[in-house]
């Protein structure tokens, strides 16, 4: 099998090189038939790619543990799936895994009728081939995925108890999908720079991308928070953690650049923007790769990567100083105003203030976060003493600037047309209001909490403001994005309630005891265990009971592996719509067992705010697709404001 | 300067200062002082929190589970610190390559922990 993997990563090597020479020609031979095999190349460079992967899936199945990496991540007793997902669990794994994605986004492009006008197709081809150049030289050369140990062991030493878990299916795979989604984009950025596209037309291609990379890089983070939440040690959903933060990044730049792109196309501040921003969220997650895999900063979530930090540092110095060089260079050209506008700042609407407001927003909290995240290398090169600054730093600078940002968010369709009017303003205002002033004042009431009432009261407001624009049919083009901000209030009651309202109580419990939670009785009866392969788990289940009527019952077990001393726990749920019940079995003497009971209030409503944005983006996307109903083009997604 | 670039300058000077208030006002009590073990052996600390990094000692470790306390001590080769943090064993504890610490000093040159960090083994890549 690794000579199968080898050999394709090879031929896929001098298929991305002879695609690029091929393509360089194409462009100065204006030749048609160049072109066309310029294409050829690059898709025989993707098959041999997937057939690169393929042999790697193979020899997982296959438990083919002559190749080192399969020995290091797979093992003969790992459930199939796990064995799927060891794919991805060391670093060259993952950057294949990259690789593939990058591959088949490729094929979507060059498929894509719209872009073969120009030689766009062409040039596409070329900056993606030359990504996937530097992946496939770091599989070869770097990290080899395909070494071959000496002498094949009898086993392999297996998955790390806390990836074999669902996260790991499906957190590492969304979240490359997102990080090379924006590949497509930047390579726009640049070629419009490069061609001197003064008319911009790589603005109109930009849009569909950016939602689409966003869409799965939300996923990837709300995934990867899912997953942790679940894991004991991860410090919950969200631990500004430098890893955690450095996917957050690019997340910030581009929900400021997906608002950016709706501000008209004759505006001087859309170009510029633009740009600065697609490259630096495209730099951003070559960063992220960076602070992952470096261990320049301490993190739970660190890999190993020796060399391969350095190399994504250099590249993503020479990624930025060649994309800002070339904006400069082209500044005059980016700054342009169309002949045909006299369109000037003066000339924004109240929405595209707001956006250009929400963006400066956005900024200022990348720009926190980061100084946050990178404050340890910065007092580390220049004082005399590291300093790390801990999540509470992070809440505190983040918190007023989200609060910031939600409020312009349930402000913006107000905003939208005859906003000036007075009269239409009081009359759009009149709903919101009321349901803030309800929300608070009965959070207030209920839990005396002030910032609760607060966020809770922004909330209800940013609903109110956004319900109108969901039940009229006449503004279904504001549908998607509409649906996508009533997720992002979900998530944000979610996180109010998980983070202020939470309980913490840890007992010693004798079987036939009951204890009192909450407003609930849990009744324990005693542990459990079960035996399996090379294994053997002790666990124990709960009933909860809330005013005498049966809630659910949650069970926590720890799982004891041979020949590994690393037990893994596996902690139990009860998730209602107002509050998670979190059980850890902390440990046992005889009968007697050590809970660690937690509460957290309006969980949920982080995952399910989380689905209604995707179903939102889901909308924006396919409303692109001009839906012809009644003879009429119906878009839901605003490319531009009218 | 014209007017205009002038109103330009001081409102793109706004979100800075903004933000430089925020992250100075969100400093305070969130600041851990890295310092190797032989450090804080060396001379004593003043109480500021800090964060330490080490090996565990092999049988240093003592967990009650019914309160719950663990007490260990790490090392960075040459001097040792102890410390004891209230709070649930997490499984990856014994098994880890490098403990990181965070917390005060108490009377007794111990170190109460407020926050446990611990790498996996070659991080999460397999055992070899």
């Amino acid at each position: 099998m690794a000579y199968v993997g080898i050999i394709s990563l090879y031929l896929a090597c001098a298929g991305t090189i002879l695609s690029i020479i091929l393509g360089f020609r194409a462009l100065k031979d204006k030749k048609e038939p160049l072109g066309i095999l310029t294409h050829w190349a690059s898709a025989l460079s993707t098959l041999c790619i997937t057939l690169s992967a393929l042999s790697l899936v193979l020899a997982l199945l296959t438990n083919d543990f002559n190749i080192a990496y399969v020995a290091r991540h797979s093992a003969r007793n790992l459930p199939l799936i796990y064995k799927i997902s060891a794919f991805w669990a060391g670093q060259s794994g993952s950057l294949l895994l990259w690789l593939l994605i990058i591959s088949f986004l490729s094929l979507v492009v060059q498929k894509n009728r719209k872009y073969q006008q120009n030689h766009l197709h062409i040039r596409l081809c070329i900056v993606i081939n030359f990504v996937r150049l530097l992946f496939i030289l770091l599989l070869l050369f770097v990290t080899p995925i395909f070494e071959l140990l000496a002498e094949r062991p009898f086993d392999g030493s297996g998955l790390n108890p806390m990836l074999q878990s669902l996260g790991m299916m499906i957190h590492p795979p969304v979240l490359f999908l997102g990080f090379s989604g924006f590949l497509i984009p930047f390579a726009f950025a640049v070629i419009g720079l490069w061609t001197n596209d003064t008319q911009a037309t790589w603005l109109r291609h930009v849009g569909k991308w950016v939602l689409f990379a966003w869409l799965f890089l939300t996923m990837g983070i709300v995934t990867g928070g899912q997953w942790a939440y679940t894991e004991l040690g991860w410090g919950g959903y969200w631990a500004w953690d430098p890893v955690e933060n450095s996917s957050f990044f690019p997340w910030l730049t581009s929900t400021a650049l997906l608002h950016i792109l709706l501000l008209p196309n004759k505006h001087r501040l859309k170009r510029v923007w633009s740009y600065v921003l697609i490259v630096l969220t495209y730099t951003l997650t070559i960063f992220a790769t960076f602070l992952t895999r470096s261990g320049v900063l301490d993190s739970v979530h660190a890999f190993a990567g020796g060399v391969l930090g350095q190399i994504f540092l250099a590249v993503l110095v020479v990624m930025a100083v060649f994309c800002f060089g070339l904006g400069w260079h082209k500044r005059q050209m980016l700054s342009m105003v169309p002949t045909e506008s006299t369109l000037s700042n003066q000339g924004l609407s109240a929405t595209g203030k707001t956006i250009v407001v929400g963006s400066v927003l956005l900024l200022m909290l990348f720009a926190g976060v980061l100084f946050g995240t990178m404050f340890p290398v910065i007092t580390r090169v220049f004082t005399a003493r590291e300093v790390v600054l801990d999540a509470s730093f992070f809440n505190q600078l983040s918190v007023p600037l989200f609060l910031g940002t939600i409020f312009l968010m349930g402000m913006s369709p107000l905003l939208h047309k005859k906003a000036s009017d007075i009269k239409i303003l009081t009359k759009r205002l009149a709903l919101p209001v009321l349901l803030a002033l309800v929300a608070a004042v009965f959070t207030y009431l209920s839990t005396g909490h002030l910032a609760a009432s607060v966020a809770f009261a922004l909330a209800a407001f940013g609903f109110g403001t956004h319900l109108p624009v969901l039940l009229s049919p006449d503004s279904s083009r504001r549908w998607g994005g509409s649906l996508v901000h009533l997720g992002l209030l979900i998530i944000m009651v979610g996180i109010t309630g998980s983070s202020i309202f939470v309980d913490d109580v840890l007992v010693s419990v004798e079987p036939g005891q009951e204890i009192v939670f909450g407003d609930y009785r849990l009744e324990y009866e005693g542990l459990t265990v079960r035996y399996g392969s090379e294994r053997y788990t002790v666990g124990t289940t709960l009933a909860i009971v809330e005013n005498g009527r049966c809630r659910g019952e949650i069970t926590s077990e720890k799982t004891f592996w041979e020949g590994r001393d690393q037990p893994s726990t596996r902690v139990g749920i009860l998730s209602t719509l107002k509050e998670d019940i979190y059980l850890n079995l902390a440990g046992w003497e005889n009968t007697t067992a050590q809970l660690h009971l937690q509460r957290f209030a309006l969980v949920s409503w982080i995952w399910a705010g989380s689905w209604v944005m995707y179903f939102g983006v889901l909308v924006a996307l396919l409303g692109d697709m001009k839906l012809n109903v009644k003879g009429k083009q119906v878009k839901l997604w605003p490319r531009q404001m009218r | 300067m014209s007017r205009k670039k002038l109103k330009i300058l001081l409102l793109s000077l706004l979100p800075l200062l903004l933000l430089g208030f925020l992250a100075f006002r969100a400093f305070e009590n969130s600041a851990a002082y890295y310092y190797t073990i032989s450090e804080v052996q060396a001379n004593g600390v003043s109480e500021q929190k800090l964060r330490v990094k080490g090996q565990l000692v092999p049988d240093s470790v003592i967990y009650d589970a019914s309160i719950p306390l663990l007490g260990f001590s790490l090392t960075d080769g040459d001097a040792h610190i102890q410390a004891s943090y209230r709070g649930v064993l997490p499984d990856n504890f014994n098994h880890s390559e490098e403990v990181i610490i965070e917390g005060t000093l108490n009377s007794q040159g111990e170190l109460l922990v407020s926050k446990l960090m611990l790498q996996c083994p070659s991080k999460y890549e397999g055992e070899e």
